[in-house]
């Protein structure tokens, strides 16, 4: 479940060690944004040796290095593979199939030095350019490591020659292009975190679209943040108790040999069926692949 | 004298500063701040252990703690060192 992601600045020990029990679902060690240049190297060996010590209980652990197109990468990688605990790299400017190629490669060449299982570090790539987002099938379709794609916020607004509004119609056709990139690709669409951290009403509002346009979670930049979007795409007990009698209804009518049953009034065909284990899986009632 | 730091004075970290010292001066290791009144040989140990790893002798160590956990100051001692080294 990745419904949450919380950014932890890489050089604040204070983030670092207190990120994890926030209650996210995941959780990211930033070596670039968040990171000055002059700090860099800090930050490196600071999450190297939080990642060592492994104490993160269940959420998913990653790390956003610095960019292919930086003098860094490969440092931040080489410092951060080899470590106890690490889920996954989330790559930014991750733009072209190309990019994860030269990525996915260089993850192998470490997996192998350190005997660590082929494949094992997956990667969450960032779009951050026009070109990104275009090319978003391709990109999670480049390696089998690739499991989420995310949009760019401020880089790609840039690129794309807008700016911010309160509403984020700048932003919202890359992300609808995301969502049904990542559904084709099979990969996780993670939906852009929201930036004004004590607008609950905005980030709920925000949270809320986000997921009626498919995307899995959000990434987050404040604890606070994470109750409201967890409240969002978690289902509620109503939504729960629906998919239950629609599975159990389906079931039913399959060992009756019947073609179709209704529920509610509504008839429940393949996609209702789907739908309904979906609601499951993301209750955590379910697995995934059930 | 040639000297580098690493860490700041925000809470729960630390700021290391590392200086040469003369050749055969061995490691001397200087600690304040908030945690050395109780953790003092912990402290000290973790910045000898961090400094045996890199293989770093002849050092003047000063750390000026805020709370610092034991991985943190191993951090801020190895950057530290590395800075002086010109390794970043």
């Amino acid at each position: 479940m990745r419904r949450t992601m919380l950014y932890l600045p890489g050089n604040n020990p204070n983030m670092l060690v207190r990120g994890h029990l926030f209650g996210s679902d995941g959780i990211v060690m930033d070596m670039e944004d968040a990171v000055a240049l002059s700090e860099k190297d800090a930050a490196r060996i600071m999450i190297s040796k939080f990642l060592r010590r492994g104490d993160f209980g269940r959420v998913e652990v990653t790390v956003r290095i610095n960019g292919a197109d930086t003098e860094f990468w490969k440092k931040d990688l080489e410092a951060v593979v080899p470590c106890k605990r690490l889920d996954g790299i989330r790559l930014p400017k991750a733009d072209s199939p190309q990019i994860i190629k030269d990525v996915d490669e260089e993850l192998s060449r470490l997996e192998d030095k350190y005997g660590i299982a082929q494949g094992h570090i997956k990667l969450f790539c960032i779009l951050e350019t026009a070109y990104g987002i275009w090319h978003a099938y391709d990109v999670a379709t480049a390696s089998k490591r690739v499991t989420a794609i995310l949009p760019g916020g401020e880089d790609l607004v840039a690129d794309l020659k807008t700016s911010r509004t309160p509403e984020g119609t700048e932003l919202e056709w890359s992300r609808r292009m995301i969502v049904i990139a990542a559904r084709a690709a099979g990969v996780d669409a993670i939906d852009l975190m929201f930036p004004r951290v004590t607008d609950d009403k905005g980030l709920r509002r925000d949270a809320q679209f986000s997921k009626d346009l498919g995307f899995d979670g959000k990434s987050v930049i404040h604890p606070n943040q994470i109750p409201v979007i967890h409240e969002i795409f978690t289902p509620s007990e109503k939504e729960i108790e629906k998919a239950q009698r629609i599975i159990a209804a389906a079931e039913d009518a399959r060992a009756r040999g019947l073609g179709t049953v209704s529920v509610d009034g509504r008839m429940v065909d393949v996609p209702v069926v789907k739908r309904a284990h979906y609601i499951l899986v993301k209750a955590g009632l379910e697995k995934e692949d059930e | 004298m040639k000297f580098a730091s690493a860490g700041t004075l925000e809470s729960m970290d630390c700021l290391v500063t590392v200086s040469e010292g003369g050749r055969g001066s061995g490691l001397a290791v200087e600690l304040e701040g908030s945690g050395v009144s109780r953790f003092r040989s912990a402290m000290e140990k973790t910045v000898r252990d961090t400094l045996e790893a890199l293989g770093a002798n002849d050092l003047m160590v000063n750390v000026n703690d805020r709370g610092a956990l034991d991985v943190v100051l191993e951090a801020r001692v190895e950057t530290a060192v590395k800075r002086l080294r010109g390794e970043r």
